[in-house]
């Protein structure tokens, strides 16, 4: 899912670190905004305007992070409103409603220990390139 | 681009798989989900009760209880519905109004039962009540009213006895949603054909009740809480079935005039102390 992979050039030491800032960005977002989804979203968005203008490893980076918490925001959202629902109407804990928290406990769980091994080797210099979201990024991303 | 498309459907695919494995375990067995409802519904239940009874007005006379009694019964043990878990509780006021509290708590006016011509009429609002009950229409009502974190405040103890006022108002004094009133009316007259008893008497009621109350809104809060009593004594008049024969009533037409005349003297037996 997580691969190592050989840049078109290497990275200096600035460019790592705002490679990796990216990264550790939508964590420290994760953890503030923990019971709001779009808080990660926003503060990973924040900073990728702002190294827009950044060189191609930065920008590349910055879009694999933004494109990872974009994918994440509609089921977190949807599991974040059912449970406002269950809390302020009607609506009543089901075995489905469970099953859905525990699979995005997962999910996030997963992105986050991924999160931090990208943010870990980005810093060193290392390319790393996500399943899907690197493809994704070289759509968005040109040199 | 159809490499990246494929990529996404797996992804998508994979969430919602796991989702659909992880609903297979029955999450709310293991978490003891129902239990610790139910814990909550008969703290409530008792809660409730114990502050709208506070007033000492239950009449615990084997006289009037009993027919009332039978009538449960009979409507419970028709629908294979759990009578021993439910409360009965005659109450002297000249609303009227009858009303389910959390854990099947079944309270009925002194005046509802004077307002009522046969007891097929009683067995209607029975009926209704026991349907909003079976259908867990209390607690929804009291979880989007009031708020699952209030409740549980009740619970514990830590909020106002103004909140708690208020929630037994709410379930004595206003109506459940269109929706929920329609299933639970539905509900009913499923109850009451299983039961032998002809549900338009059930209608009448509703019908007659709702052409006297502008006479005296103030005790007509069964028929005013319920909204459009109207359109609903003609969609149960409608779901009856003309050609079937219901037997002898539930219980004899003197028990009822006894339960009537009891009624009636300890109502004009207050008004004369007052």
């Amino acid at each position: 899912m997580i691969s190592s992979e050989q840049f078109i050039y290497q990275p200096g030491e600035h460019e790592a670190e705002k490679a990796s800032n990216s990264y550790l960005m939508s964590l420290i977002a994760l953890i503030a905004g923990l019971p709001f989804p779009i808080v990660n979203l926003f503060a990973t968005l924040i900073f990728y305007f702002g190294n827009r203008k950044g060189t191609y490893f930065v920008r590349w980076h910055c879009t694999q992070a933004l494109l990872s918490q974009l994918s994440v925001l509609p089921f977190n959202s949807f599991g974040f409103w059912w449970t406002i629902s269950i809390i302020f109407s009607s609506e009543t804990i089901t075995n489905n409603y469970i099953a859905y928290i525990f699979t995005l406990i997962i999910f996030n769980v997963a992105e986050f220990i991924a999160t931090i091994y990208t943010a870990i080797s980005t810093r060193k210099g290392t390319h790393v390139a996500w399943w899907f979201y690197s493809d994704l990024t070289n759509l968005f991303c040109r040199p | 681009m159809k490499k990246i498309l494929f990529q996404a459907v797996i992804i998508i695919s994979l969430i919602f798989t796991v989702w659909f494995a992880l609903s297979r375990i029955d999450w709310m067995k293991i978490f003891k989900v129902e239990q610790i409802t139910n814990k909550t519904e008969k703290k409530l239940g008792d809660l409730f009760w114990e502050l709208y009874n506070n007033s000492g007005k239950e009449i615990k006379n084997e006289e009037a209880v009993r027919p009332l009694d039978s009538i449960l019964t009979k409507i419970c043990v028709s629908n294979t519905i759990d009578k021993s878990q439910v409360k009965l509780h005659l109450v002297q006021s000249d609303e009227i109004n009858a009303f389910a509290l959390p854990n099947r708590h079944l309270v009925i006016n002194t005046g509802l039962i004077l307002a009522a011509e046969d007891e097929a009429e009683l067995a209607g609002v029975i009926s209704h009540e026991i349907a909003h009950m079976e259908l867990n229409h209390v607690m929804k009502k009291l979880v989007k009213e009031v708020g699952l974190s209030v409740l549980i405040s009740m619970t514990t103890g830590s909020s106002s006895s103004e909140q708690v006022k208020e929630a037994v108002k709410l379930l004595s004094s206003s109506a459940y949603d269109r929706n929920l009133e329609k299933e639970a009316d539905i509900k009913a007259v499923d109850y009451l054909k299983k039961s032998n008893i002809n549900p338009v008497h059930f209608a009448n009621f509703l019908s007659r009740l709702s052409d006297k109350e502008p006479a005296g809104i103030k005790y007509f809060s069964w028929i005013s809480t319920h909204p459009d009593s109207k359109e609903r004594a003609e969609y149960i008049t409608a779901l009856c079935n003309k050609n079937t024969e219901y037997p002898q009533p539930v219980i004899s037409r003197q028990t009822w005039d006894t339960l009537r005349q009891y009624l009636t003297e300890k109502k004009d037996k207050i008004k004369f102390d007052e």
